[in-house]
């Protein structure tokens, strides 16, 4: 079983079922501005942030080009390699638009990906459940927190 | 947009380093990112021209630790500051949290500080925010510079602070006032969350 790591529940199920079907290497679910909601194969956190800045910084630039070229949008890009593919690709979400960055290997292919990643389109739209107004989360008095973290950042 | 996950307690916010060319945006990044323990910190990205001028952008994801218990991330990121790189900028900007805004010190360089200012207000307006309702804190850098260079603070924040946010005289090359500003965006991105308000 491959295990995601994932910021909300509902999207553990489509995103395990689409790398149990497609063997994807490194996935990521994000929103346009790289915020990470889900991902599988990273170790570090810090490496996720890294990729889903990318990605989000590829998606908007294309997005921006089609914008100057009066197309509605390029859904998807693809770019290979000997021995990786990544295939990157933004949608709607009842949540949203989301971005998916997938990377895969020679034992899998980029119609495989392409395949299951409508599936995994349509499984979100039907996991997603509706937006909640979460409260404030921080306490009040979250400053002596952020002095002692950033203390020991400047160390 | 700040990403809070009440399941997993985390806090991803997005803060943004805006001035004009050559002001010390990338500087900051790397003092930053030299001065943090590796297992705070990632990878520093910098998409960069073959003569090292930012073309998208500089990241640098920072692991600040527990905040009110909640695993709390800061994305770092610094815009290109060439005029020409508007579109870049913009795309940069958006979902930013907080705006940090590194002016050049240099008297010669006011009106290219002025300009990229009302350039900021103008990019956060086409993303739907008022720059008033941003967190966001002003940095004069290269105050290490001949003093017959440079304007002191006192008459940056004349010149450049319309809306009386706190102010650091830096010299990103050294590390004077990096922290500082760092440590000020990151209590008035923090505060606004804990308002309850959409950062």
């Amino acid at each position: 079983m491959r295990r995601a790591r994932v910021i909300e529940p509902w999207l553990r199920e489509p995103l395990e079922r689409f790398l149990g079907e497609t063997g994807a290497r490194l996935a990521l679910l994000m929103t346009p501005a790289g915020q990470v909601l889900a991902q599988y194969g990273f170790v570090r956190a810090v490496d996720v942030m890294a990729a889903a800045a990318l990605g989000a910084g590829i998606a908007a630039s294309t997005g921006e080009l089609a914008r100057m070229l009066e197309e509605r949008s390029f859904r998807a890009l693809n770019h290979q390699s000997p021995r990786h593919g990544i295939f990157l690709a933004q949608f709607d979400s009842p949540r949203g638009a989301l971005l998916a960055l997938v990377v895969y290997g020679p034992d899998s292919s980029i119609g495989l990906v392409q395949l299951f990643f409508e599936e995994l389109v349509g499984d979100l739209a039907q996991a997603a459940p509706p937006a909640s107004r979460d409260a404030p989360a921080l306490a009040a008095d979250f400053e002596r927190d952020l002095n002692g973290s950033l203390a020991t950042l400047f160390r | 947009m700040s990403l809070v996950n009440f399941t997993t307690r985390e806090i991803t916010c997005k803060i943004v380093y805006y001035g004009p060319g050559r002001s010390g945006k990338t500087t900051n990044l790397q003092y930053i990112y030299g001065r943090v323990p590796e297992e705070r910190r990632g990878r520093m990205v910098s998409l960069a021209t073959q003569t090292d001028r930012t073309l998208f952008f500089d990241f640098l994801p920072l692991e600040l630790g527990s905040i009110s218990g909640f695993a709390t991330r800061f994305q770092l990121y610094t815009v290109p500051g060439q005029v020409y790189y508007n579109a870049t900028r913009k795309l940069v900007l958006q979902g930013a949290d907080g705006v940090v805004f590194v002016g050049d010190s240099q008297a010669r360089q006011l009106d290219e500080n002025l300009e990229s200012l009302q350039n900021l207000q103008a990019n956060l307006l086409e993303h739907g925010i008022d720059v008033r309702e941003v967190p966001y804190v002003l940095q004069y850098n290269k105050q290490d510079l001949p003093r017959d260079l440079i304007l002191t603070p006192q008459e940056l924040d004349d010149q450049l602070n319309f809306r009386a946010v706190p102010s650091y005289g830096a010299a990103a090359v050294t590390g004077q006032g990096v922290f500082e500003t760092l440590r000020a965006v990151s209590e008035r991105v923090l505060r606004k969350l804990s308002e309850g308000a959409p950062a």
